[in-house]
C-alpha cells in the first residue's frame, strides 16, 4: 500500500496529562475510507489517543498528519476546518440549545459556502430521521440514545473526511448498540475514514476494517480485522 | 525612627493575625472570605463598644472573640454545601451589611464619626512612651499563640480531616454532615482570630471609623497570604512583611510625583496594590518563597484547561 | 402608595438588570464571578461623563460611545488580565477581578478626584402616568435599559455568535470540537458584558451622582439579581433583577433606605439556604 492511501497518519506520538505519558509511541496509519478500530482493556490509553487526535491534548512529542498536512500543532477548532470531526463518548451535545441549533453550530464557524452546507445538511437529516423530525426540541429531553445520534449527526454536518468516535456504544441499551454500528457502517460505505475506539470488542470487529489493540498505553497489535481471529486477545489484553 | 518602626511592625502584627485567619479560612479550608474587612470592622466595633462600656479590655476581646466567630459560623452555614463561589459572595454581602450597619446605627457607633476613647490593655503599666513597645510585645505572644495553636491543629486528627475533606468533594459528601460541620468550624475559629485582630486594632488606635475598614483591606490581607504562600503560616508571616515594606515604601513616591495632590497619591498607592495583587496571581501564585507551600492537591490551580474536562473514565 | 414604589423599584431593577446580565454571561462563559464589574460601571459612567460635559454629546450619543469605548477597554482588560490566567480555579480569578477592580476605580479617582459630578441633563418635569410619577430619568432608563436587554437577547437566541456563546458555556470542550474557537467567543461576551455594564454605569449615573464608588451601591444587588436568576442564566439575570429591584425599594416602606442592599444581602442568604440554582436555574450537583 502507497502513503497515498493513508488519510491519517500518527508517528512516535506519547501524550499525558501532565502526571507522565498515558500513550506512547504511537504510530498508526489509517486507511482512507476504512475503519479503523482501536481495542484494549480499561486505562490503556484510547481516550487518550483519541482525544490527542481529535486535538483536545496536545501530543507531548509526535506528529499526526492529514494526507501531507501536519496538525499536530492545530487547536480543535483548527481540525474541524480540516477534516476532522469528533463524537465524545459522553456530553456529546448541547443539553441547553435545541437539536436544530445544535446542527446549525456544526457548520457555522467554518468556512463553507451556503449551498455545500445545505446539500450535506439534508443529507444528514436524510441518514438520521430521528433528528430531522424533532428540530425544535431542547437537545437536554433526547434519550441517550437519540443524543448519540445527534451527536453523530452533527459531527457529520461539517462534511469530514475523517470521523473520530469515542465508544459510540457506551451506555447505550442493547437494541441501540447494533443500529449504531449499522449506521457506523453506512456512513462508512460514502467514502468517510472511521477512526473509533470500543470497550464493546464484538460489535466493534463486526464492522472493523483495520484493528489496534492498545494496552498500557503501547500499540501492541495492529491487524488487519479479518486476521483478529488468529490472535489471543485475552492473553493480549492482559499483558 | 525607633518609633516609625514599631508603628510599622504593629500594623504589621494586626495585618499578620487577619493573615492568619484567612489561611486558616482559605489556605486549609478552601473556604475564601471575602468579607474579611466586615469582619474585622465588626470585631473591632464590638471591642471598642464593649471596652468603652467600662468592662475592660479583656473582656472587650472576648466579646469580639464570639460575635466574630458566632456570624462567621453563621455565614458558613448558609453555604455549606455550595462551591466556593457563593461563599465569596455571601461573605461580600456580609461585610457590606456590617459596613452599612455601622455607617447608619449612629447611636451605637456614631456612624461616620466614630469611637474615640478606646481603652488600651495593661495600660498604665509603663509610661506613656514606652507603651507602644508594650502592645507590640503583647501583639507578638499572641501571634506566637495563635501560630503554634494553629500548627498544632493543621497536625492533629481535626486538621487531618479539614484536609481530606478539602480535596476530594466526593469523600465529603459521603462522609456526609458531621465532616461539613467541621468547615463551619473552622471558619467560626477563624472568626475568632479576625476578632482578635479587630480588638487589637481598636485598642491600638483608640479611634476608630468606618473609613478605616474599606475593601482595601481585603485585599493587603490576601495579598499577603498570596505572597506568603497560600497555607503556609510562616510565608505569611513574611509576607506580611513585605507587603508593609512595599506599601510604605510608596509612601515615598510623594517625594517623587510631588505634582500630584494627597487623593492622587492615594489613588495611585491603591492602583500599585491592585497591579501588584493581578501581578502576584499571575506570575507567583505559590508565593514569593518558591516551591515552600502546604501540600494541598486539587484546590491549589483546578486545571480548567479543555483535555482534562472532558477526562472520563479511563478507557 | 405602594404602586409608587413598585414602578421606582422596577425602573431600579431595569439598572440592575444590565450589569446582572453582564456578570451572568461571564460566569456562564469564564465560570468565575467579576467582582470588577462595579467598577466597570464607574468607569462607564466616568467615560460618558467626559463626552456629555467635555464634548458636549447628548447623553444618549455619550452613553452609546462609552458603552463602545468601554467595550474594547474590556477586552483589553480580558487580554492581559484574565487570559494569563485562564486554566486557574475560580477563587484564584476573582481575587484578581478584586485587584482590577482597583485599578480601574483608582485611575478614575486619580483623575476625577472623589467629587461627585453629575451629567448635563435637560432638567424635564416629572410627568404622571395612571396616578404614578414617573420622572423623565426614568423613562429614559427604561429605554435604554429595555434596548440593551432586547438587543442581547437577539443576540443570544437568533445569532451564530449566540449559540456559541451558549454553546461554549454548557460545554467548552464539545464547543471546540464543533468549531468555536473559544478566545473569540470569549472576547465577545467581554464585548456585551462590558457595554451592558458601562450603559448600567450611565444610567447609574443619572440616578445618583458619579464619584469613584458609584458602582459599589451596586454589587451586592446584582450579585444576588444573577444568583435569584441563577448563574448563567441571562433571562433569569433580568427577572432576577426586577424583582431585587422591587423587593429594594419596597422595603424602604418598613427599613430605613440606606439599608437596601442589606436587602439583597437577605436575598442571597435565603436563596442560598434554600434554591441555590435561583428560581430559574437547573440543580447541579456542587458539594
Amino acid at each position: 500500500m502507497s502513503a497515498g492511501d493513508f488519510i491519517l497518519q500518527t508517528k512516535d506520538v506519547a501524550a499525558g496529562y501532565g502526571g507522565g505519558d498515558i500513550i506512547s509511541n504511537v504510530s498508526v496509519d489509517v486507511e482512507s475510507g476504512k475503519i479503523f478500530t482501536v481495542i484494549g482493556p480499561n486505562g490503556s490509553g484510547k481516550s487518550t489517543f483519541i482525544k490527542v487526535l481529535a486535538g483536545l491534548l496536545r501530543p507531548r512529542v509526535g506528529g499526526i498528519t492529514i494526507g501531507d498536512e501536519q496538525i499536530a500543532k492545530l487547536s480543535a477548532p483548527e481540525r474541524v476546518a480540516k477534516g476532522v470531526a469528533y463524537v465524545p463518548q459522553e456530553y456529546n451535545v448541547f443539553a441547553n440549545l435545541t437539536i436544530n441549533e445544535n446542527l446549525r453550530l456544526s457548520t457555522e464557524f467554518l468556512k463553507r459556502n451556503r449551498q455545500a452546507t445545505d446539500e450535506q445538511r439534508s443529507r444528514v437529516l436524510e441518514m438520521f430521521p430521528e433528528v430531522g423530525s424533532r428540530l425544535t426540541l431542547k437537545a437536554g429531553y433526547l434519550s441517550g440514545g437519540q443524543r448519540q445520534m445527534l451527536a453523530f449527526a452533527c459531527a457529520m454536518m461539517a462534511a469530514p473526511v475523517v470521523l473520530l468516535l469515542d465508544e459510540p456504544s457506551a451506555g447505550l441499551a442493547p437494541k441501540f448498540v447494533s443500529e449504531i454500528f449499522d449506521r457506523i457502517k453506512a456512513v462508512n460505505e460514502t467514502g468517510l475514514t472511521v477512526v473509533m475506539i470500543e470497550q464493546n470488542v464484538k460489535e466493534a470487529l463486526r464492522i472493523a476494517d483495520n484493528v489496534m489493540v492498545l494496552v498500557n498505553g503501547s500499540p501492541r497489535l495492529f491487524v488487519p480485522a479479518a486476521e483478529i481471529g488468529s490472535h489471543d486477545l485475552h492473553k493480549l489484553f492482559l499483558g | 525612627m525607633a518609633s516609625y518602626l514599631v508603628t510599622i511592625l504593629t500594623l504589621v502584627a494586626i495585618i499578620s493575625i487577619l493573615g492568619l485567619a484567612l489561611n486558616l479560612q482559605w489556605g486549609l479550608c478552601g473556604m475564601v472570605n471575602f468579607g474579611l474587612t466586615g469582619f474585622f470592622a465588626l470585631g473591632a466595633y464590638t471591642a471598642a463598644i464593649v471596652g468603652l462600656s467600662g468592662a475592660g479590655t479583656f473582656a472587650a476581646t472576648l466579646a469580639a472573640v464570639v460575635v466574630c466567630s458566632l456570624s462567621c459560623g453563621l455565614v458558613a452555614l448558609v453555604s455549606l454545601r455550595l462551591s466556593e463561589d457563593y461563599l465569596a459572595i455571601l461573605t461580600l454581602g456580609f461585610g457590606e451589611v456590617v459596613r452599612l450597619v455601622v455607617l447608619n446605627e449612629e447611636w451605637l457607633t456614631h456612624g461616620s464619626l466614630g469611637l474615640p476613647g478606646i481603652p488600651r490593655p495593661f495600660w498604665g503599666l509603663v509610661s506613656e512612651d514606652k507603651y507602644e513597645y508594650l502592645f507590640l510585645g503583647l501583639l507578638a505572644v499572641v501571634i506566637l499563640i495563635l501560630f503554634i495553636a494553629l500548627e498544632m491543629l493543621l497536625r492533629s486528627p481535626f486538621g487531618r480531616a479539614i484536609r481530606a475533606v478539602r480535596e476530594d468533594d466526593v469523600v465529603a459528601a459521603t462522609l456526609g454532615k458531621n465532616v461539613l460541620m467541621l468547615r463551619v468550624k473552622v471558619f467560626a475559629l477563624g472568626g475568632a482570630i479576625i476578632g482578635i485582630a479587630g480588638s487589637f486594632h481598636a485598642f491600638y488606635m483608640t479611634y476608630i471609623d468606618p473609613s478605616q475598614f474599606q475593601m482595601i483591606v481585603t485585599a493587603y490581607v490576601f495579598m499577603a497570604v498570596i505572597a506568603g504562600g497560600r497555607g503556609s503560616n510562616s510565608g505569611l508571616l513574611l509576607g506580611s512583611v513585605l507587603l508593609m515594606a512595599a506599601i510604605e515604601g510608596t509612601r515615598y513616591l510623594k517625594d517623587i510625583f510631588n505634582v500630584f495632590d494627597a487623593t492622587q497619591l492615594s489613588a495611585i498607592r491603591l492602583i500599585l496594590i491592585g497591579l501588584g495583587l493581578i501581578l502576584l496571581l499571575i506570575f507567583r501564585p505559590q508565593g514569593c518563597l518558591g516551591e515552600y507551600r502546604l501540600q494541598i492537591k486539587g484546590r491549589e490551580s483546578k486545571p480548567r484547561d479543555i483535555a482534562v474536562q472532558t477526562k472520563t473514565r479511563a478507557t | 402608595m405602594i404602586a409608587q414604589y413598585v414602578l421606582n423599584g422596577f425602573v431600579s431593577g431595569m439598572i440592575l438588570a444590565l450589569p446582572a446580565i453582564g456578570l451572568t454571561l461571564v460566569y456562564g462563559i469564564l465560570k468565575f464571578p467579576n467582582f470588577a464589574f462595579g467598577a466597570m460601571m464607574t468607569a462607564g459612567a466616568y467615560i460618558a461623563l467626559i463626552l456629555n460635559v467635555n464634548f458636549g454629546l447628548s447623553l444618549l450619543w455619550s452613553a452609546a460611545l462609552a458603552a463602545v469605548i468601554f467595550a474594547m477597554i474590556a477586552v483589553v482588560i480580558d487580554q492581559t488580565v484574565f487570559r494569563q490566567l485562564r486554566d486557574r480555579d475560580s477563587i484564584t480569578l476573582l481575587v484578581c477581578s478584586m485587584g482590577v477592580s482597583f485599578v480601574l476605580e483608582n485611575i478614575a479617582r486619580f483623575i476625577f478626584g472623589n467629587a461627585a459630578r453629575s451629567f448635563d441633563l435637560v432638567i424635564a418635569r416629572p410627568k404622571y402616568i395612571l396616578g404614578l410619577k414617573v420622572n423623565n430619568e426614568q423613562i429614559i432608563t427604561a429605554i435604554i435599559a429595555l434596548a440593551a436587554m432586547a438587543a442581547v437577547y437577539f443576540i443570544l437566541r437568533h445569532t451564530a455568535l449566540g449559540r456559541a456563546m451558549r454553546a461554549v458555556a454548557d460545554n467548552p470542550a464539545l464547543a471546540a470540537v464543533r468549531g468555536v474557537r473559544r478566545e473569540n467567543i470569549i472576547c465577545w461576551t467581554w464585548v456585551i458584558a462590558g457595554s451592558l455594564t458601562a450603559i448600567a454605569g450611565v444610567l447609574a449615573g443619572m440616578d445618583r451622582a458619579i464619584d469613584p464608588m458609584l458602582g459599589w451601591n451596586y454589587i451586592v444587588s446584582t450579585f444576588a439579581a444573577a444568583i435569584l436568576g441563577g448563574l448563567g442564566n441571562p433571562v433569569g439575570a433580568v427577572i432576577g433583577a426586577l424583582a431585587v429591584g422591587i423587593v429594594e425599594e419596597t422595603s424602604t416602606l418598613i427599613i430605613p433606605p440606606n439599608y437596601r442592599q442589606a436587602m439583597s444581602f437577605l436575598v442571597i442568604a435565603l436563596l442560598l439556604l434554600m434554591r441555590p440554582q435561583g428560581l430559574l436555574g437547573v440543580a447541579t450537583i456542587k458539594k
